[in-house]
C-alpha cells in the first residue's frame, strides 16, 4: 500500500489534512484565512459586548454577557494557536487590530471586509444599549452556531475538533440572547425597542453569510474547506431566525 | 514559536530492509519538554547540501515505556529518511521540535471501549503506540487492528505485534491484509480498499461496537477506510487521522539565482504564478506592496491580517530581490528559501518572480 495520489484530488475526495506540512501552498493559504475570519470575528465580537456588561439591567444579563464575552475571546484563542503552528504570531495577531472600534452605526458596507481586518461585515457595526446588543445577540448566535457547524467539517483535522468542540458554547451564548429578548418582550416599551433592533440587525446578519453564488466557494468545496454554500446556510439562518422571532411574537 | 532541541541518538534499530527504529534522548533539562502523548509525533531538521529540510516521524513507544522511540522508513527519493537509514547511528545527535500531533483519544482508565486502528505501512508508528498505551493504562478496553502491507517481509513491528497479540490475548485483534502475497484465507490477501472494508465489517469487525477509530497510511487506503466506516455508522468526531506527507516535495527547490541587472527603475515588473497561472505586470517600487500590485492586476491572491504577522499570504521569490516592511510570521530558515511575506515585500530589483504555488 505504496500507493498515493495528488493531496489535491485526496482532499476533493473527502480527504483530511493533520499537520501543516501536509498542506499545499494554495490550501494553507485559504485555511489561515479562514481561521482569520474566524479569529478576528470572535475578538470583534467579545470586544463588542465587554461594553455591554455595564448595561446588563440585572445579575444573571451582567453573568451572561461577561460569559460571553470571555468564551468569545477563548474561542479565538484556540484558533489562533494553529495559525501559530503555521508560523503566525499570535501574540502580536491578538493585538494587531483595535478590536472593539466600530464604524457608524447609519453605514453601509454590505458584506465587505476592511482592510486587512477579517471580522465579519455585521461586527464592524456599533451596538446601541442593553435591548440593541441582546436582539443582535439572538440573530447573530444564530448565524454564528449554522456556521461554525459548517465548519466542524473542514478538511484539517486540527481545526475541525475545536469547531466541534465550541459548538455547544457557541449555541449556549445563541440561548442567552434569545432567553434575553423573552425577558426584554414582556412591557411593550421592551417589545417595541426590540422590533427596531430586530430590523436594525437582521439584514447585516443576512449579508454575514457572503454573496450568493460565490465564486470562491467550488475552489473552497474542491479544498475540503467548504461543504454547504452561502445561500443553503442563509435559507438555514433565515428559517431558524423566523422560528425564534415567531415564538416571541416580533416578526 | 516551537524550539529545536538536540535529541541523541542512542540506538538504530534496523526493522526491515527498508525501516529504522530510532532511540532517542533528550538532555536532562529538556526531558519535560519531550514528555510525550501517544500518537504523537516528532519533527527534525537537518542540513544537507546547505538546505535546512524538515521531517515529521511518529513516535512508536507507548507512555509506560519510558523510552523515546520513532519508526523511520525510507522513502524513494528522500533524502532525510535515506540518511536516517544508512548513516544514522548511536552516538549522533538530531536536533528535533518537542512532540506535536493530536492524533489520539483521551485515556479512560475505568471505561472499557472498542478500538479500531486501520494502518498502512509505515502508518503502523503512531498506531503501535496507540495500541501499547491503551491497553496497558484501559485494562477493560479492546483495540482491533488491520495492518496493510504489501509482503509480509515489508510489515513493521511484527515481532512486536506478535508480542501484544499474546500479552493480551483477550483484548487485541490483529488483522494483516497483504497485497501480493496470499494467505489462507483469501480475505486478507489484496488491498485495502472499500470492498476489503466492506468484507471485513461483514463478519470480521464489529463496527457497531467500536468507541473510535484510528487510520494512519497513504491517502488512497485513508479515504476508502473513512467512507466505509461512515457508511457503517461511525460518526466523523469517532475518525481520527493521521496523514503522513508521501505528497510533500522530496526536497525544498534550491532557490533561482538572482538576476544581475542594473536595477535603477522606479518600476518593477513582476511575473506572479498563482494557481498553476502566470501573469505579468508592472507596479512602482514605493508606495504598494506586491500583494497589492497582485490584487490590483486582478490575481486572487490570498491574504488575511496585511500586518505580517499570519502567513497567508506567503509565496517563495523565484527571481530578483524583495525588501520585507516586517516579518512576523516566516522563520530565518524559510527566508533563507525564498519565502516572502507579499503583503510586505517592495521590489528592490527592477524584474521579480514570484509564485504563490510552492
Amino acid at each position: 500500500m505504496s500507493d498515493t495520489m495528488p493531496i489535491e484530488e485526496y482532499l476533493a475526495e473527502g480527504g483530511v489534512l493533520t499537520s501543516p506540512d501536509n498542506a499545499p501552498p494554495r490550501y494553507r493559504a485559504e485555511l489561515l484565512r479562514l481561521m482569520a475570519s474566524f479569529v478576528d470575528s470572535e475578538l470583534a465580537g467579545s470586544a463588542g459586548f465587554a461594553d455591554i456588561i455595564n448595561d446588563a439591567p440585572g445579575i444573571s444579563e451582567r453573568i451572561s454577557a461577561a460569559r460571553i464575552v470571555m468564551e468569545k475571546a477563548d474561542h479565538a484563542q484556540q484558533v489562533l494557536k494553529v495559525m501559530g503552528t503555521f508560523g503566525a504570531d499570535t501574540a502580536r495577531y491578538a493585538a494587531h487590530h483595535p478590536w472593539s472600534a466600530r464604524l457608524a452605526r447609519d453605514t453601509d458596507i454590505g458584506a465587505e471586509r476592511r482592510g486587512g481586518d477579517m471580522r465579519l461585515s455585521v461586527l464592524h457595526y456599533p451596538l446601541q444599549g442593553w435591548t440593541d446588543a441582546v436582539a443582535m445577540n439572538a440573530l447573530m448566535g444564530k448565524a454564528v452556531v449554522i456556521q461554525v457547524k459548517e465548519l466542524a467539517h473542514v478538511s484539517y483535522q486540527p481545526l475541525a475538533e475545536i469547531f466541534r468542540t465550541i459548538l455547544p458554547r457557541e449555541a449556549q451564548h445563541a440561548d442567552l440572547g434569545v432567553e434575553g429578548l423573552k425577558r426584554i418582550v414582556e412591557t411593550e416599551e421592551g417589545r417595541r425597542t426590540a422590533r427596531q433592533a430586530i430590523a436594525y440587525w437582521q439584514p447585516r446578519v443576512a449579508a454575514s453569510f457572503g454573496r450568493a453564488g460565490s465564486s470562491r466557494y467550488e475552489m473552497l468545496a474542491r479544498l475540503g474547506l467548504r461543504h454547504r454554500p452561502n445561500e443553503a446556510l442563509l435559507s438555514e439562518w433565515q428559517a431558524a431566525a423566523d422560528t425564534d422571532l415567531s415564538a416571541l411574537n416580533l416578526n | 514559536m516551537p524550539r529545536f532541541h538536540p535529541l541523541q541518538v542512542t540506538e538504530v534499530r534496523r526493522d526491515t530492509r527498508d525501516a529504522v527504529v530510532v532511540t532517542l534522548q533528550p538532555s536532562k533539562d529538556d526531558r519535560a519538554a519531550f514528555a510525550f502523548t501517544q500518537g504523537q509525533y516528532l519533527t527534525f531538521r537537518r542540513m544537507f547540501d546547505g538546505e535546512e529540510l524538515r521531517r515529521s516521524y511518529s513516535i512508536c513507544t507507548g507512555l509506560d515505556e519510558g523510552v523515546l522511540k520513532v519508526g523511520i522508513k525510507r522513502v524513494d527519493g528522500g533524502w532525510f529518511s535515506t540518511w536516517a537509514n544508512k548513516e544514522l547511528g548511536p552516538g549522533d545527535t538530531l536536533e528535533a521540535m518537542p512532540p506535536m500531533g493530536a492524533f489520539f483519544t483521551p485515556l479512560e482508565p475505568e471505561k472499557a471501549k472498542h478500538y479500531l486502528g486501520f494502518a498502512g505501512g509505515s502508518g503502523i508508528t503512531p498506531i503501535l503506540s496507540l495500541i501499547k498505551t491503551t491497553l496497558a493504562r484501559e485494562p477493560k478496553s479492546q483495540f482491533t487492528l488491520v495492518y496493510a502491507n504489501r509482503h509480509v517481509s515489508s510489515i513493521m513491528f511484527r515481532e512486536e505485534l506478535e508480542d501484544l497479540k499474546n500479552l493480551y490475548l483477550q483484548r487485541f485483534a490483529m488483522l494483516h491484509v497483504l497485497e501480493s502475497e496470499a494467505q489462507d484465507i483469501d480475505l486478507f490477501t489484496g488491498r485495502l480498499d472499500a470492498q476489503k472494508c466492506a468484507a471485513l465489517f461483514r463478519g470480521w469487525i464489529d463496527v457497531k461496537s467500536a468507541d473510535a477509530a484510528f487510520i494512519c497510511g497513504p491517502e488512497p487506503m485513508m479515504l476508502a477506510v473513512a467512507a466505509a466506516l461512515r457508511e457503517h455508522g461511525v460518526r466523523d468526531d469517532q475518525i481520527k487521522f493521521e496523514l503522513f506527507a508521501s505528497s510533500q516535495p522530496r526536497r525544498a527547490r534550491r532557490r533561482a539565482a538572482s538576476a544581475e541587472r542594473s536595477d535603477r527603475h522606479a518600476t518593477c515588473e513582476a511575473t506572479v504564478t498563482l494557481d498553476g497561472v502566470t501573469r505579468s505586470f508592472t507596479f512602482p517600487k514605493h508606495g504598494q506592496s506586491l500583494l497589492e500590485a497582485a490584487i490590483e492586476n486582478r490575481m486572487d491572491a490570498p491574504f488575511a491580517c496585511k500586518a505580517g504577522v499570519c502567513s497567508t499570504c506567503r509565496a517563495k521569490l523565484l527571481e530578483g530581490e524583495v525588501e520585507m516592511e516586517t516579518n512576523h510570521a516566516l522563520e530565518d530558515y524559510e527566508v533563507r528559501q525564498g519565502y516572502v511575506l507579499t503583503c510586505q515585500s517592495h521590489p528592490l530589483s527592477d524584474r521579480i518572480a514570484v509564485s504563490y504555488d510552492e
